[in-house]
């Protein structure tokens, strides 16, 4: 519900707002080609969990170190949170309308995906390039 | 920040019960929003008994019955009462719909009535739809040239006259602006500030498909915004709840699809 404010402004004033951000297209279209990017990313997550299982830390390492498992896990690692940070904006924009806590609250999930976007392609560099110890 | 209680004298109660069926043997029970803004009470809901024989087939007719024959304090908005003016937009049954063209026997069991959902009530069935007007307004609802008027109509071929009419007389210039679709919109639920809400979209669609107008960079730049246009995902209840059976989130998409072909 739009809430009742006592401001004489005029209803088309009120409508009208701020005017048009020009933006948007863009998060759109990246949140569909993310999700149709992790189709193929997802089924080689599956793929190689299944044929890991019972791997132990070497053997696990030494798949992570070649370089099409070390590609294609950073690109599963940008892939999803990129997609994800998209998705968590789009509901914290429908359901936060203060809008400080929304600022904040968009800032801080931006800089948490990333962050840990960052600690997970390090981590798999680091096991690629120094053998994980 | 978020209110987690709702406001003082915003809970609905039980109203009064007016019987008023006659005796008769077809007999049905509206349970009617009542609020007015003069009296400091809660909203309630009154019943009304009546005997459908008295009456016509539509809800409509049985809250014009109701007003005339047994509440004349029952406030309603209605017009032309065959589905053309979109005034008598209400919650019949859970669902959006006009009274005028929702038959009585569809509705299995009592027949609950309330406002437009989410809206402010004026009183009764009455909901406030200044902002919603004006969000129509705001997408400036008129044909916008640069060439120089001609001295006649201006043309355009049969095939783009059916993009605005439909193959189906179903097409976005059907829209007779009653807000049952945007009232039945989660996201407008939620951002009914910023987010135009389908009936407004489907009319701006109306426009960028118009192949005699001339401004349509204008009208995407418009609406290119996180809230006025992306707050739509497709939840397509507004399509569910069209009473003339528009698609309005057909057109969204299409909307969509012109965004994205411009920036590619």
């Amino acid at each position: 519900m739009v809430k009742s404010n006592n401001s004489i402004q005029s209803d088309l004033g009120k409508a009208k707002g701020l005017g048009s951000a020009h933006t948007g297209t863009h998060h759109w279209l990246m949140q569909r080609v993310t999700a149709v990017a992790s189709v193929p990313l997802v089924f080689w997550v599956v793929y190689s969990i299944f044929k890991l299982q019972g791997a132990d830390y070497a053997a696990f390492t030494t798949w992570l170190a070649s370089p099409v498992n070390a590609v294609l896990s950073i690109l599963f690692v940008l892939n999803s949170f990129y997609h994800a940070m998209l998705g968590n904006q789009v509901i914290i924009e429908d359901y936060i309308s203060c809008r400080w806590f929304r600022m904040t609250k968009l800032i801080g999930m931006k800089l948490f995906f990333i962050a840990l976007g960052v600690a997970c392609i390090f981590s798999i560099l680091k096991i690629s390039f120094a053998g994980g110890m | 920040m978020a209110k987690f209680i709702l406001p003082k004298k915003s809970k609905v109660k039980k109203g009064e019960k007016f019987d008023a069926d006659h005796d008769g043997d077809n007999t049905k029970k509206f349970s009617v929003y009542r609020w007015n803004p003069d009296e400091d009470e809660n909203p309630r809901m009154d019943e009304y008994n009546i005997n459908l024989d008295e009456c016509g087939e539509m809800v409509l007719d049985a809250i014009i019955y109701i007003k005339d024959n047994v509440d004349s304090t029952l406030t309603f908005r209605r017009s032309c009462r065959e589905g053309i003016c979109g005034s008598c937009a209400m919650n019949i049954d859970g669902r959006n719909g006009l009274a005028c063209l929702t038959p009585i026997n569809e509705i299995k069991g009592d027949v609950k009535i309330t406002p437009l959902p989410h809206m402010p009530v004026v009183k009764d069935l009455v909901p406030d739809l200044n902002h919603a007007y004006a969000q129509y307004a705001s997408i400036e609802p008129w044909m916008k040239t640069d060439s120089p008027a001609p001295t006649r109509e201006r043309l355009q071929s049969p095939e783009d006259a059916q993009k605005l009419n439909g193959t189906d007389g179903k097409g976005p210039s059907g829209c007779i602006l009653c807000f049952c679709c945007s009232t039945s919109c989660p996201s407008y639920w939620w951002n009914p500030d910023k987010f135009m809400g389908p009936a407004v979209l489907l009319n701006a669609w109306r426009w960028l498909t118009d192949t005699r107008d001339e401004a349509k960079g204008e009208r995407l730049d418009q609406l290119e915004d996180p809230f006025k246009l992306y707050r739509c995902h497709t939840i397509m209840n507004c399509t569910n709840a069209c009473p003339k059976d528009l698609n309005p989130a057909k057109s969204i998409s299409e909307i969509k699809k012109l965004m994205v072909e411009r920036h590619s």
